[in-house]
């Protein structure tokens, strides 16, 4: 699974990295996936699977897809 | 003299080529402590309404903040204000970099310039070794060019320069000022009304201490170390540093709420190809900050490929990436880097200058100004060369550009037609890149705000959605309710009122947008810590928040007397009519919602709901009753 995580997401992961190749044997919920990455669900504001946004609860993904989170975002 | 503050201000007339500094007591300081708070006291009492923009009569203040210059993050930022010749309104735009610790430094609070020069000048400022110097040669010169002939003339390569570029000189009315070539004060075209003083710069350098000003140095110091080793520590500083404002734009178009094409839609399709990692990779090439600020924002860009961008002008920050991409239709990073640089060098804002073209891009497409008006530029979305070329003119005032150097508002009333209806703008002035569709809050901003479309006026809702996130936590002591992006109501706009104090006071105090809350890098009992130790001012968080509403208050009176009222405290048409794709599709504003919210804030505010007039009873609570007396209420 390709993940990407925008903005101070990348803080989380300890390569803060935007971008991981995140290999699943089998498919994953996003809440689990957050749990495994110790990205904490209050920082998530939008969570989008292949370009979709989806609801953090109740979505699975599996190792062919491609997740995006992203934190609140403000002015700049 | 007043603990934090150096107690007086310069007085410079340029048209007797005279100076004179004034001294103001504490009891005045603990109205009017500094940068919005100041400049809006100084404008209402001193400028007769109805005063042309760009006219001598008009009055230029600069003015620190009260912590401009304390020695922790986030504390570098001045205002720069006066009648705007964008809006007819209250014009303000605030910068940080080094210039305006330097003036605290040579020792003064703030300058407030009138009349016009004789001749191109420049104001040379070395702690009381104050003059007026020929800027005829300097005249026409880029910013570059300019400062290092300041510097060797002043024999002090370390002597700081705010400046305007062509863009100001030649009077377009979104014109902006830099200093150290990096920083600008952007918006509301106060680099016109400078440009039509015939001041070119004002250079400055200052021996003094910010921490003999200060009532105990020691508070600060520390939180100013402390701040230091924040910075890796903190989610969303680190990622200011690393990534800076262009980190945004990635979110912004998953959430469907990228303002494209003159905010017809809300996601770009070529989004990859301009976002952070692009960038990183094709432009960055070093990271700077402002004075004694450890978040580190800035970006330095470099770029020798299919443009050639320099390095001495500065990165292009979120609103500038955005708005000569997504905004423009364009999807080449380098071209978006090479129209920063031309409006760094030119001193335009970036905001409105973007904006005005996608504006007339629009007006081409629809056949409202064709290759006759445009000199022959094919100027659809998504032609970069035209974008490029349009900039120029605008900053000479040639062709096409000359009508565009008026504004958006402006050029449409010429323009006629439907152009009017592709004008993105509130007050005359062009709105930033955030789209109210997704966070209503920042719309709310740009209705009421007294500069016109701005994006800092409001905290951005998405930051106050969840209860649990750092941002709401950084906030929850304000008072505010964790709500929804996208509802309005009695709570949005309660919401909305505190944080608009809130920002209020940070113009106030010259604190950055990315420092305290919602940001939430400085917490905000570290602010009102540093306040305190400035000072010596046994001050609560709301005094701090009254500090913020009184500014308000002082630019709104502003603002009536210059015949402002409601009917200006809109938004355009087009941001009531629902996105027709993406994550946002069917999103628009509710306009009964959002006029039963703005209902709501005239009444938290305590302004009549038609007049917008502040009712002698507010203005009391906020000591500063003489402003009812100025609007006959």
């Amino acid at each position: 699974m390709k993940l990407y995580l925008g903005s101070y997401l990348s803080w989380y992961v300890p390569q803060r990295l935007s971008r991981l190749d995140i290999p699943l044997l089998a498919p994953i919920s996003l809440m689990e996936l957050l749990a495994q990455l110790k990205l904490p669900p209050a920082e998530i504001s939008i969570a989008a699977v292949n370009g979709t946004m989806v609801p953090l609860e109740d979505t699975l993904v599996c190792d062919a897809d491609m997740v995006e989170f992203h934190p609140p975002v403000g002015g700049g | 003299m007043a603990y934090g503050t150096r107690g007086r201000i310069l007085r410079v007339d340029l048209t007797q080529a005279s100076f004179r500094i004034e001294h103001f007591d504490e009891a005045f300081y603990r109205l009017y402590p500094g940068g919005k708070a100041l400049a809006g006291y100084l404008l209402l009492r001193e400028l007769a309404p109805g005063t042309d923009a760009l006219a001598p009569e008009n009055l230029l203040v600069i003015a620190n903040g009260l912590l401009t210059g304390a020695p922790i993050s986030a504390s570098t930022r001045f205002t720069v204000a006066a009648r705007s010749p964008l809006t007819g309104a209250y014009g303000e735009s605030e910068a940080g970099g080094f210039w305006g610790p330097e003036l605290k430094m040579a020792g003064f609070d703030a300058i407030v310039v009138s009349g016009r020069a004789a001749q191109p000048t420049y104001l040379a400022i070395r702690d009381d070794t104050i003059e007026l110097r020929d800027a005829r040669e300097l005249w026409g010169r880029e910013p570059e060019e300019a400062q290092a002939r300041i510097r060797a003339e002043l024999g002090d390569k370390l002597v700081r320069v705010l400046q305007i570029g062509i863009g100001g000189e030649n009077l377009v009315r979104y014109a902006a000022l830099t200093n150290e070539l990096r920083h600008f004060n952007g918006r509301t075209g106060m680099g016109a009304v400078m440009g039509s003083k015939n001041l070119k710069a004002i250079a400055v350098r200052g021996s003094g201490r910010y921490a003999d000003a200060l009532h105990d140095a020691k508070p600060i110091a520390a939180l100013g170390r402390a701040l230091g080793k924040r910075v890796k520590e903190h989610p969303q500083a680190w990622d200011m540093q690393e990534k800076g404002t262009p980190g945004l734009l990635a979110g912004l178009n998953a959430a469907g709420m990228l303002p494209t094409r003159n905010f017809r839609e809300g996601v770009f399709e070529g989004v990859a190809n301009i976002q952070w990692e692009v960038y990183e990779k094709e432009l960055l090439s070093a990271r700077r900050t402002c004075y004694a600020c450890a978040i580190r924002c800035k970006r330095e860009v470099k770029v020798d490929d299919r443009y050639q961008v320099g390095d001495a002008y500065g990165g292009p920050e979120y609103e500038t990436v955005e708005g000569f991409g997504g905004y423009c239709g364009i999807d080449d990073l380098q071209a978006v880097a090479k129209a920063n640089e031309l409006c760094n060098r030119y001193t335009l804002d970036t905001i409105s200058t973007s904006s005005t073209i996608a504006f007339a891009m629009e007006c081409f497409e629809h056949g409202l100004i064709g290759l006759k008006e445009t000199g022959g530029l094919d100027l659809r979305f998504g032609n970069a060369e035209a974008m490029l070329k349009t900039i120029d003119l605008i900053a000479r005032r040639e062709g096409i550009g000359d009508l565009l150097a008026q504004g958006s508002k402006r050029a449409a009333q010429v323009i006629g037609g439907d152009a009017p209806r592709f004008a993105m703008q509130v007050k005359g002035q062009e709105l930033p890149m955030h789209d109210p569709r997704g966070k209503v809050g920042v719309g709310l901003g740009y209705a009421i705000g007294e500069i016109g479309g701005d994006h800092l006026y409001a905290a951005h809702d998405t930051m106050l959605a969840n209860p649990d996130s750092i941002s709401f936590k950084g906030a929850a002591p304000l008072g505010v309710t964790a709500l929804p992006a996208r509802q309005l109501g009695a709570a949005k706009a309660r919401n909305y009122a505190i944080l608009e104090n809130w920002n209020s006071f940070g113009n106030a105090v010259g604190l950055c947008y990315f420092g305290p809350a919602p940001r939430s890098f400085i917490q905000i009992d570290e602010v009102l810590s540093a306040v305190r130790s400035a000072t010596g001012w046994d001050m609560q968080l709301a005094d701090l928040l009254r500090i913020g509403e009184r500014a308000t208050n002082l630019a709104r009176a502003f603002n009536i007397l210059n015949g402002f009222s409601r009917r200006d405290d809109v938004l355009p048409d087009r941001l009531f009519q629902p996105l027709e794709s993406g994550p946002l599709a069917g999103a628009g504003i509710s306009r009964d919602d959002f006029d039963l919210t703005m209902d709501e804030l005239y009444r938290l505010k305590g302004w009549d709901p038609q007049t917008t007039v502040p009712t002698r009873a507010r203005l009391r609570e906020l000591d500063i009753e003489w402003v009812a007396d100025l609007l006959g209420v």
